[in-house]
């Protein structure tokens, strides 16, 4: 639940409506120079009808580029201590030259048209990384599974060159989709080469017209894309509210199918183990229902005391969940996704998914990347490097995460989550904290709309097994900094322990 | 001081921010500012300003609610490129509290305006002829009505 102070929203739609009143006035004007000025592109129709693209070409641009100047509207009396930077690097797609490890590599850029295109330089800052998916450090170049991906690429090659029916199987893949099913503890897996693609093709084989798709409101968006192309109807139900759920189950198991009212063929709701902007672990206990579909994507190998997931986090049986989904790009350091479920439902999707008839097999290097991660978490390698990871991405969350809130900071998310949000709101303090904290040296990632509702833009922090104390501490002191000066400490800062101490001897 | 934001069900990007707190107050604040810019700008009457407010209120409101169709953003693959912003608000149900705040406003807006300006014509005209235009334009009955193929698809 957030809660957002009142004035905060005031000011934040403000801001955005005066956005979206310069961009309809610049495009009123767009339109008479264009019908003043003749145009070679007779017989040609318009790429994108008139509003369509309105956000990308006005708001989004903007908000790089003149959210600067608003900023120092909203925050006058700080206006002194609010340096320009010569070379304003803008925040969104900045090119990195090194492996997403815990420090890593950010080249630097610079403008000569006000931030409309950028030109990368041969500099390089080194930079904390808190904003790659890396929960367990698998990102950076590995003891245990970096020759035995080296070895493979030798072997076999770095593209498989086909599908997987036709010669795109190997010794690799097969042993993969064993591994990976006996990780989740289920009966069989498949695997495929893009995360993405393994929602948005799995969903239309699994759903046809006439089933019914409960999907929760802030699921990823290739869950959308699938449940769109599979023709089955969506209902949606409150982000994580059972009650809601189990409201929205019994008035479509009444109703039944929109214009006929028959029963349903088929029913499934698709929920999310950890939510990526929310941070917030899914409620799965109180939601099983019907056929339930879990995308694991950012639980998998993160959370859980063997990182098996939320459902071993949640003490929930794997036979209850029908489908479970993942993808091996957070945890695992490597690439593609799965699905985990019974025998005879992955021996289905081998002859009827398209991302397996069609599409090329994951590449080998990086199925033998995944293998030999599986093998670090659970401990096969001989050492125990596994269980010392999930140890540390558990402390290392918590730690930040308390901290943050003791320094008033709204922080989302719940315990245990290495992935947490810090409020920003307004659409102006989105480029101010990342560029600050980018001349500080950490690179954070800023999620505004429409990847997130209008009024609450974020800064999404992912913390990684790989950052050590010292790295947290300076992260700390580098946002807490950054927060004064943008003014994102929404909340009360709980007074240090050691001042508390210090008052009540004086008092003595 | 503190509101919660809670996540809506509302999948359609261009309308779901309606759903948050804060957007009413902010709706006849601006109004209210717009309204005092006026004042300082012409140097007319108060009631004059009223009516220029209400005026601009329904050019505006008419072109991004009742006259643009579809929505800013290009990933949600046209689906609402037929409707209208009013259509699409609530997911096309009627008769919600934010149509009938919407609904409300201008009927205000009418009211204060008249009365400011002592019901005197030619302000009482436009005025009248803006707020009915605009209390039609959202009755449940007028969903997706286009009179004489005004505003239709090609």
């Amino acid at each position: 639940m957030i809660a957002i102070p009142y004035l905060t929203a005031l000011t934040t739609y403000f801001s955005y409506g005066l956005l979206f009143a310069f961009g309809q006035l610049r495009d009123f004007f767009r339109k008479f120079i264009d019908w003043w000025s003749s145009n070679n592109l007779q017989g040609y129709a318009p790429i994108c009808l008139g509003l369509e693209d309105f956000y990308i070409r006005r708001l989004y641009l903007r908000i790089q580029i003149k959210a600067s100047n608003q900023y120092l509207i909203i925050h006058s009396e700080k206006a002194s201590e609010f340096e320009y930077a010569s070379g304003d690097w803008d925040c969104f797609g900045r090119p990195i030259s090194s492996a997403p490890d815990a420090w890593f590599d950010v080249v630097e850029r610079f403008s000569n048209d006000n931030n409309k295109t950028l030109t990368r330089t041969t500099k390089i800052s080194r930079c904390l990384n808190l904003g790659s998916y890396n929960y367990l450090g698998f990102a950076a170049s590995d003891e245990y599974c970096t020759p035995r991906a080296i070895e493979s690429l030798k072997r076999y090659s770095p593209s498989t060159c086909s599908s997987r029916v036709d010669g795109g199987t190997t010794a690799l893949h097969n042993k993969l989709e064993k591994c990976v099913a006996n990780f989740i503890g289920k009966p069989a897996a498949i695997v495929f080469g893009m995360g993405y693609v393994t929602n948005s093709a799995i969903l239309p084989v699994l759903m046809g017209k006439g089933g019914l798709i409960i999907s929760d409101s802030l699921n990823h968006n290739s869950i959308v894309n699938g449940a769109r192309g599979s023709g089955a109807t969506i209902r949606v139900f409150q982000h994580n509210t059972p009650a809601h759920l189990e409201e929205v189950l019994r008035e479509q198991i009444a109703e039944g199918q929109p214009r006929t009212h028959r029963p349903w063929k088929k029913i499934m709701v698709i929920v999310e183990g950890i939510y990526s902007m929310e941070g917030e672990l899914c409620k799965l206990p109180e939601i099983i229902a019907a056929y339930t579909y879990l995308d694991e994507a950012h639980s998998i190998g993160a959370v859980g005391k063997t990182g098996r997931g939320v459902c071993e986090l949640l003490g929930v049986d794997t036979a209850d969940v029908d489908i479970m989904m993942g993808t091996f790009t957070k945890s695992f350091g490597s690439c593609g996704g799965y699905i985990a479920g019974s025998k005879e439902l992955i021996q289905y999707l081998k002859y009827t998914c398209p991302a397996h008839l069609y599409a090329t097999s994951i590449s080998p290097p990086a199925a033998q990347q995944i293998i030999s991660s599986i093998k670090v978490i659970l401990g096969e390698d001989g050492t125990n490097r596994g269980a010392q990871k999930l140890l540390r991405i558990r402390e290392n969350s918590n730690f930040f995460r308390s901290e943050l809130q003791k320094m008033g900071f709204e922080v989302l998310g719940d315990n245990d989550s290495p992935v947490m949000p810090i409020m920003l709101y307004n659409p102006a303090k989105i480029p101010a904290f990342s560029r600050e904290c980018l001349k500080q040296n950490v690179a954070v990632v800023t999620v505004a709309f429409p990847a997130t509702p209008l009024l609450l833009a974020r800064a999404r922090i992912c913390i990684s097994a790989s950052h050590t104390k010292e790295d947290l501490v300076q992260a700390l002191e580098v946002i807490s900094r950054v927060g004064d000066l943008v003014g994102i400490k929404y909340f009360p800062a709980e007074p240090n322990k050691q001042e508390q101490d210090e008052s009540l001897k004086k008092l003595d | 001081m503190y509101v919660k934001a809670v996540p809506t069900t509302d999948l359609n990007r261009n309308t779901e921010w309606f759903t948050y707190p804060g957007v009413w107050t902010t709706y006849i604040l601006i109004l209210f500012f717009s309204w005092l810019i006026v004042l300082s700008l012409f140097g007319c009457s108060s009631g004059m300003a009223w009516t220029i407010v209400h005026l601009a209120h329904f050019l505006v409101t008419y072109q991004f609610f009742h006259w643009k169709k579809g929505t800013p953003f290009a990933d949600d693959q046209g689906i609402y490129n037929r409707l209208t912003w009013w259509e699409q608000i609530d997911n096309g149900k009627q008769l919600t509290r934010n149509r009938k705040f919407l609904t409300v406003v201008p009927v205000v807006l009418y009211l204060i305006a008249s009365h400011t300006t002592d019901y005197e014509n030619p302000m009482l005209f436009f005025n009248t002829l803006a707020v009915f235009i605009l209390v039609v334009a959202k009755f449940p009955n007028m969903h997706k009505v286009r009179i004489f193929g005004i505003n239709a698809d090609h």
